[in-house]
């Protein structure tokens, strides 16, 4: 097991935990960076001034104690929805591939792709956002044409890590991915 | 043929376009300051109002500010997301045919696909 520090592709740090479970199975993780304490007290401070300008110039004190629970509920939404703490990719081999995203306030979301429907995990570069940016992404087959994809899973989407962590999770899964070639399957 | 040098057809239209815009420029100062008592005693009636001598100008000039506006976000709008499998492959792609391999010859270009790019850059040959 071990841990390296990356950045994301817009300049966050992240980490990226590597765990080798056996030799058909690894589970990749990335950190993302947490809720910084100095964007939650501008973002809190910017709103509860623009209550308080606008209860100055509506002497409403229902602005006040609304903005109060607005800066509450949108905080709790936030963490619970929206920011992402860590996404673990599970990688094994002839059973399939799990794809975890944990939020910040303990929620998990989980899905499960078997192996019977993956084609590959590639490293695809695309335009995101006025950027080209690499993301990993797994291709899943078409079931009628070997050779189609038939959908496209991008990984890895909060984080955004770079090339160069991409690249550490790519010879991973491909390890075992080959495995799949030289091992015959059995349906 | 269709080449860019200056020819004396080229010559006349660019002349009447000049004189043409200097009259429509005239035209439109005289109905927009000229007042309407006196274009009246002229004969001339059946002129648009002048609300659209100062409405149209300004029309444009928002129709060109949004035009800006509208065509970066419809350029956003049409990149493919990254789910997509228009970001791997396309119709032209899917159907390409294989040319044969022949000896010492340079191969057929055709397109790669993703997997195989990935493995010749990522993953080191040995």
């Amino acid at each position: 097991m071990e841990e390296r520090r990356y950045r994301s592709a817009s300049g966050a740090p992240i980490a990226l935990r590597r765990r080798q479970h056996s030799a058909s199975c690894r589970e990749l993780a990335v950190r993302c960076p947490r809720l910084q304490l100095r964007s939650l007290s501008a973002v809190t401070s910017a709103v509860w001034l623009a209550a308080y300008g606008l209860f100055v110039l509506s002497e409403n004190s229902m602005v006040l104690s609304s903005a109060i629970f607005i800066t509450l509920i949108g905080l709790i939404i936030y963490l619970h929805f929206v920011k992402i703490d860590q996404e673990s990719l599970l990688v094994i081999g002839s059973l399939g591939i799990q794809v975890t995203s944990s939020y910040a306030s303990g929620k998990e979301s989980t899905t499960f792709i078997e192996m019977g429907q993956v084609k590959d995990v590639v490293i695809n570069e695309a335009i995101h956002m006025q950027k080209v940016i690499y993301y990993l992404c797994i291709l899943l087959q078409d079931p009628g044409d070997p050779q189609g994809v038939s959908e496209v899973v991008p990984l890895f989407q909060s984080s955004k890590p770079r090339l160069d962590c991409l690249i550490e999770v790519y010879k991973s899964c491909q390890e075992i991915l080959e495995q799949r070639k030289t091992v015959p399957q059995s349906s | 043929e269709n080449s860019p040098a200056p020819l004396p057809e080229r010559a006349i239209y660019g002349f009447a376009l000049f004189l043409g815009s200097w009259f429509g420029f005239i035209l439109y100062i005289i109905w927009a300051y000229v007042p309407e008592t006196w274009l009246f005693s002229l004969g001339l009636t059946y002129w648009p109002q002048k609300y659209w001598a100062v409405a149209l100008p300004v029309y444009l000039l928002v129709a060109v500010g949004i035009g800006y506006i509208l065509l970066f976000g419809i350029n956003m709008m049409s990149t493919a997301p990254l789910n997509s499998t228009d970001t791997i492959t396309d119709n032209y792609a899917k159907r390409q045919q294989q040319k044969k391999f022949q000896e010492e010859a340079i191969p057929a270009l055709r397109d790669i696909s993703i997997s195989e790019v990935n493995r010749m850059f990522f993953l080191p040959e040995k």
